[in-house]
């Protein structure tokens, strides 16, 4: 790659530090555990819940497993995984999910570089209409759109679900990608633009590795918000093409918390994106997070 | 490289005019510290905009424009022509169904609503942000530190509502928010002997604070029935044991008595006697009360048995006797996190929780993208860390800040799920929002298209706000770039 | 009941949604409306042997009607879905009919609606809701049902059931397999800890209750946080004591809210709501239980109430959620009556109808109204039928015998959930109109205002 990019000296001391320097290692640590159980507590109630039986979860707290451990069970999930459809709906999420994603990013950062760099009539203005397109509820255009879907044909199917995910998707991508873009230093684009690349060659040579971080977080939310979306699919998708959270959706009975059902379809859910994420971990959890794109 | 020649075409158009921020370094904001802040040397020789030809442009943002075009802009100018029509779209009656929105205290109460959320959300969420990506710069496990943060975005917002209906139970054998109350609670006040007992109401009624005051004045000397019920036979201490009856001459200075649970366990027995099978209710404080001065004369605890004996008093005299209320104090029940008053702040928790983050995820970004040089130059400068952060690192996080900030008050006017879900039916009224408001009237029942409507196309003014301070940010990025 | 359970966001947007759809989409034909669960199965083949039991001689009478299909739409899925098909089965065996089933649960009126209106409709559908079934009949585009079908309902049906089909002095629907919301449900050991009978009249319930409330039990527990559980409340009450003439004008808003009688019902539900001693957590307690946590928490170790109203379904809840057995740990007694009339079901179900009047479609209903029809899913639990023929003996257990015994014994004096008959922004919407307007009640006890605030939200509404 001919750019060149900020390099950090090796060695140095994270910003992060020198910030909170005044803060002493323990008060800091205690500080993040006492944050990381509140933020933990509540999922983990949902986690062992999914290992009781509904007797046990409406009898006593989730808590009471350390004292009663032969509560835990799997029935949960054995129950789920009954369901013969589950799999295949597992296969629909993943249909859905990777094209809902890869299209908003795909198209979100082409329309964010446009906005961005390439001057244009009233460009301003339509970005402004943009991102005021991200305060439309969804249920406004459930209506709508299934009329459209109605006359593409395309009600029901995989292809409709995704355009409407990726139409709810852009703005908040193109918002986000834009301000980030519009950060990278300018004679970088020049510097390629003088060597004679086209619009596209700045695009894919400059504008994705600089942009990457935020790309890269665009992509996590947008994989899952669509991965856990239940409105949107309830309504556009059908038997054959329904996701895991329609399929969880119909197991559950018309009374009764459902918890038995809802908890251990929340940690299969989860699942997948947690694999994903580990998989991937080298990009998303170290180059996103702990920002190793800074050299 | 000026106006004129980036922008021939846009006079009397100022936003649309000239090419974006010329920023010198990754996110500067516009007080960008320093760094080149004037033409970039190589500005000149660059390629006019005005070169990109019309194809290229077309093709960055066709393919989105048209999508945006079926999904998003056509329902929404859809929703505002439906918004002018009564309930099922057939007859036009113009500004009706806004003038219906403004006049129903449900709008208004959600408007109110509304503005809470925007005004707390947001900013809590974007502080809490700044300060989890900061800490996790510093520690060692920064990346289960994150992963846990992250978390909640990770789970769908139904599973989060069930969640937090778990977390919220009044119960506090059932929800983790109650189960700490009480336990803090308990610890510094714990619970009386016999919670919730009472006397039956023809011997005694009840005084202030919950205490008892017995019906009839006792001289000392004379002997004193006090059958209490309102709790379990199977609540007695262990050592209670067979009632019985107070000795039948108690010393003239003296009033004895027994206080007895009156109800046997499977029922049957006569009310307000000693029949065999009830049991006394030990530990019980009875005081006697001077009816003349108003004064406690003297007071005593209950024997296993329930007899009590009250000495010292004046021979001849009037007392009335007292049951305090610590010995029937209800234990603690916790907090009614979603009972009216705190249903808002409490479905508020439960998207911080979840939304927190999102700003850590999208700062931490920000962080990221920081050239180290201006920190380490400011340094040798002789600048110290809290200079550095408050005049180079939140200037330069600013646009990310912002990004943030405006993405969350636009999610917060329009939340819905946590609300509609957490919100039990009694108090959704006192925790609705405009877009729940504006479901419940279009399909959950209304079945009125038009004054829905009408509520969305007000959601579409509320966001005006934050469009406006766009337009500003992308004016002063031109003014600073130029 | 599909109207009525909104605990589930999603379902109740797709509820909504799906109707704004049929608003919107009345004139498109082709393609499915939104049915998200719906799944479909077939008796044409592989059935026969299931249905051997049926084919003892007596039965309904029905015509040989190979190569004829029937297309059946109705809310059930899963078990529910299952059990109905030994229903059809049986239908196939005594006349070698193909029959097909569609389930579209809360959906299925919208998916009957648009079928009817863009072609394909099925030929019988059973549908929850008897004012869509009053609409489609006066819109002209159901059928009344035949003379043979009539007869069988004469022979099976007390009168009341006819009369609830009925629309214009035509009998266009019967109900096939019912729900009784007159179940008062007790915990034994907590009534045997005080002594207490189940009570059968409103003041034996109160004094029962202070029994318990002596012996330390809180005796009731009030799901106030679902607005429509305290309707049904209000609803056994006034109907045992206005009457189901005027039961039936409220349900129509002939009469008003602010009618002597909503009140007198009102305050006759004052000596439980306006009592803290009663009610699990009292009053601001119970409007944060929900109905789902009124139940469980009434059966749970240490139990926090003696009883708890709501319908047959709550003991569903009781098996899938408790340790509690039904018929020992947890069992019911009727509503108790809080005026004279004492043998009353206030209840709901699933009534059949049809599209056209070819004799397939007519024998597939008159079969659905004979005995053998309800023995064939009644045998398999969480059934109730409102045909006197139908054997006690058939019921799976005692708890379900006494359930289908009430609902029989009512007979003319069943009357359907009146907050389910009411347009919906007054009967079925959380937070606002009657539910709110309870809910209310329940917290401040204030009887004329509360009949007040009910009338005025009544007005608002466009009744049938």
């Amino acid at each position: 790659m001919s750019v060149t990019r900020p390099v950090a000296v090796p060695g140095q001391v994270p910003l992060g530090t020198r910030v909170a320097k005044r803060l002493t290692g323990g008060a800091l640590y205690i500080i993040v555990l006492v944050v990381g159980v509140i933020w933990l507590i509540p999922t983990l109630g949902l986690f062992i819940s999914s290992f009781r039986k509904a007797s046990d979860i409406t009898g006593s707290g989730w808590w009471t497993v350390f004292t009663h451990p032969a509560q835990l069970t799997f029935k949960d999930y054995t129950d789920v995984f009954s369901n013969k459809g589950i799999i295949q709906s597992l296969w629909n999420t993943v249909l859905i999910t990777v094209p809902a994603t890869a299209l908003v990013v795909l198209l979100g950062s082409l329309a964010a570089y446009a906005f961005a760099w390439i001057d244009f009539r009233g460009r301003d203005w339509l970005f402004v209409v943009v991102v005021g397109l991200m305060v439309v509820p969804i249920q406004v255009a459930l209506l709508p759109v299934a009329a459209l879907y109605r006359n593409l044909h395309i009600f029901g199917s995989i292809v409709g679900v995704v355009l409407f995910h990726v139409g709810f998707g852009l703005p908040f991508a193109i918002y986000l990608l834009r301000n980030f873009f519009a950060a990278i230093p300018r004679e970088l684009l020049e510097a390629t633009r003088m060597e004679g690349g086209s619009e596209w060659t700045i695009f894919r040579k400059v504008i994705v590795p600089l942009g990457l971080p935020a790309i890269a977080s665009l992509a996590i939310f947008q994989f899952l918000w669509v991965w856990n979306d239940l409105l949107v699919a309830l309504v556009f998708s059908n038997a054959k093409t329904q996701p895991l959270t329609v399929a969880l959706q119909s197991n559950m009975r018309q009374f009764g918390s459902n918890i038995d059902i809802l908890a251990p379809g929340a940690f299969l859910s989860l699942s997948v994106p947690l694999v994903v994420f580990f998989a991937f971990q080298r990009y998303f959890v170290q180059g996103l997070m702990a920002g190793s794109v800074k050299g | 490289m000026d106006d004129s020649l980036s922008a021939p075409s846009a006079a009397g158009d100022p936003p649309a005019a000239g090419p974006p921020s010329p920023i010198a370094h990754p996110l500067a904001g516009p007080s960008g510290p320093s760094g080149p802040s004037g033409p970039h040397p190589l500005a000149g020789h660059g390629r006019s905009p005005l070169r990109i030809p019309v194809r290229v442009r077309a093709g960055f943002l066709i393919p989105a424009a048209v999508i945006l075009l079926g999904i998003i802009i056509w329902p929404a100018v859809d929703s505002i022509w439906l918004s002018l029509h009564n309930h099922d779209g057939s007859k036009w009656v113009g500004l009706h169904n806004y003038k219906t929105l403004f006049s129903d205290q449900a709008t208004l109460k959600a408007l109110k609503n509304n503005v809470i959320w925007v005004v707390c959300a947001p900013t809590i969420a974007c502080a809490l942000g700044l300060m989890f990506a900061l800490l996790s710069e510093k520690i060692r496990w920064s990346t289960a530190f994150k992963a846990v943060i992250f978390m909640p975005m990770a789970i769908s917002f139904l599973a989060a509502g069930v969640i937090f209906e778990l977390v919220y139970q009044q119960d506090p054998n059932q929800g983790v928010a109650n189960a700490v109350a009480v336990g803090i609670h308990d610890t510094f006040a714990p619970s009386s002997k016999y919670p919730g007992a009472h006397p039956r109401t023809d011997t005694a009624k009840p005084a202030a604070a919950g205490s008892f005051t017995s019906v009839k004045t006792y001289t000392a000397g004379s002997v004193v029935q006090l059958p209490l019920v309102g709790i379990q036979a199977a609540k007695l201490p262990g050592k209670a044991a067979q009632a019985a009856a107070p000795s039948a001459a108690p010393a003239p200075d003296q009033i004895e008595g027994t206080v007895w649970l009156d109800i046997i366990y499977g029922g049957g027995g006569t009310p307000n006697h000693i029949d065999t099978g009830k049991k006394g209710m030990p530990g019980i404080s009875v005081k006697a009360i001077d009816t003349a001065t108003g004064k406690s004369a003297g007071s005593a605890s209950a024997h296993n048995d329930g007899t009590f004996t009250i000495k010292g008093l004046k021979p001849g005299a009037g007392y009335a006797l007292e049951i305090p209320a610590s010995n029937f104090a209800q234990p603690y029940r916790g907090i009614q996190w979603l009972g009216p008053s705190l249903v808002t702040p409490a479905i508020i928790a439960s998207y911080l929780w979840i939304w927190a983050g999102f700003a850590m995820v999208l700062i931490a970004a920000g962080l990221a993208s920081i050239p180290r040089e201006l920190q380490e130059a400011a340094r040798v400068d002789g600048a110290n860390e809290r200079q550095i952060f408050r005049r180079i690192t939140v200037p330069l996080l600013a646009p990310v800040l912002l990004v943030v900030l405006v993405t969350q008050i636009i999610n917060v006017l329009k939340v819905f799920d946590l609300v509609y879900v957490i919100a039990p039916g009694s108090t959704l009224p006192d925790a609705n929002v405009l877009a729940v408001h504006m479901w419940s009237v279009s399909f959950g029942g209304g079945q009125d298209q038009g004054l829905g409507s009408a509520i969305g196309v007000f959601l579409y003014i509320l966001v005006l706000p934050a469009m406006y301070f766009n337009i500003r940010r992308l004016r002063t990025e031109k003014k600073e770039g130029r | 009941m599909g109207a009525r359970s909104p605990r589930f966001l999603p379902a109740a947007i797709a509820v909504g949604l799906a109707s704004g759809l049929a608003l919107a989409g009345c004139s498109s034909s082709s393609s499915k409306p939104a049915a998200p669960g719906t799944s479909e199965s077939s008796a044409s083949s592989a059935s026969s042997a299931a249905s051997s039991s049926s084919s003892a001689g007596a039965g309904t009478a029905l015509p040989d009607l190979s190569g004829k299909s029937i297309q059946v739409l109705a809310e059930w899925s899963g078990e529910e879905q299952k059990a109905f098909q030994k229903v059809m089965d049986a239908f196939h065996a005594k006349t070698h009919a193909s029959i097909s089933y569609q389930g579209a649960g809360d959906q299925t009126v919208t998916v009957l609606k648009s079928k009817l209106a863009g072609g394909g409709a099925p030929d019988v559908a059973l549908v929850a809701q008897p004012g869509a079934i009053a609409q489609l009949a006066q819109a002209g585009q159901i059928k009344p049902l035949s003379d043979n079908v009539l007869t069988a309902i004469d022979a099976n049906y007390a009168q009341g059931w006819k009369t609830l089909g009925t629309v214009n002095g035509k009998v266009y629907s019967i109900m096939f397999k019912a729900a009784n919301k007159s179940t008062f449900w007790y915990n034994t050991a907590q009534f045997d800890q005080a002594g207490v009978q189940a009570p059968k009249t409103w003041d034996d319930f109160v004094k029962a209750a202070g029994t318990l409330s002596d012996a330390g039990i809180t005796p009731v527990s009030v799901g106030g946080a679902d607005g429509w559980t305290l309707t049904d409340w209000f609803e056994n009450v006034y109907l045992s004591q206005a009457g189901p003439e005027m039961y039936d004008k409220l349900a129509h808003h002939q009469i008003k809210w602010t009618d002597p009688s909503v009140s007198k019902a009102l305050t006759t539900l004052k000596q439980l709501f306006g009592n803290d001693k009663l009610m699990s957590g009292g009053k601001s307690g119970a409007l944060q239980i929900d109905f789902n946590t009124s139940v469980t928490q009434t059966f749970t170790a240490p139990p926090k109430a003696a009883m708890v109203y709501e319908g047959d379904f709550a003991g569903s809840v009781i098996t899938s959620t408790t340790k509690a057995k039904l018929g020992t740990d947890a069992k019911f007694f009727p509503f108790p009556a809080a005026g004279s009339l004492a043998n009353f079901v206030v209840g709901g179900g699933d009534a059949a109808l049809a599209t056209n009047d070819n004799p397939a479609t007519m024998a597939f209903i008159q079969f659905l109204a004979s005995p053998e029809a309800a023995e064939a899913w009644a045998s398999a639990g969480g059934f109730l039928s409102p045909d006197k023929n139908v054997p006690l003996s058939t019921y799976p257990d005692d708890t379900t015998k006494a359930e289908a015994q009430m609902l029989v014994q009512a007979g003319d004096n069943f009357r359907f959930d009146m907050s389910d008959q009411a347009p919906a922004g007054f009967g079925g919407t959380k937070g606002a109109g009657e539910w709110k307007d309870l809910q209310d009640f329940l917290n401040s006890g204030d009887v004329n205002a509360a009949a007040a605030q009910l009338e005025k939200d009544a007005a608002k509404e466009t009744w049938q």
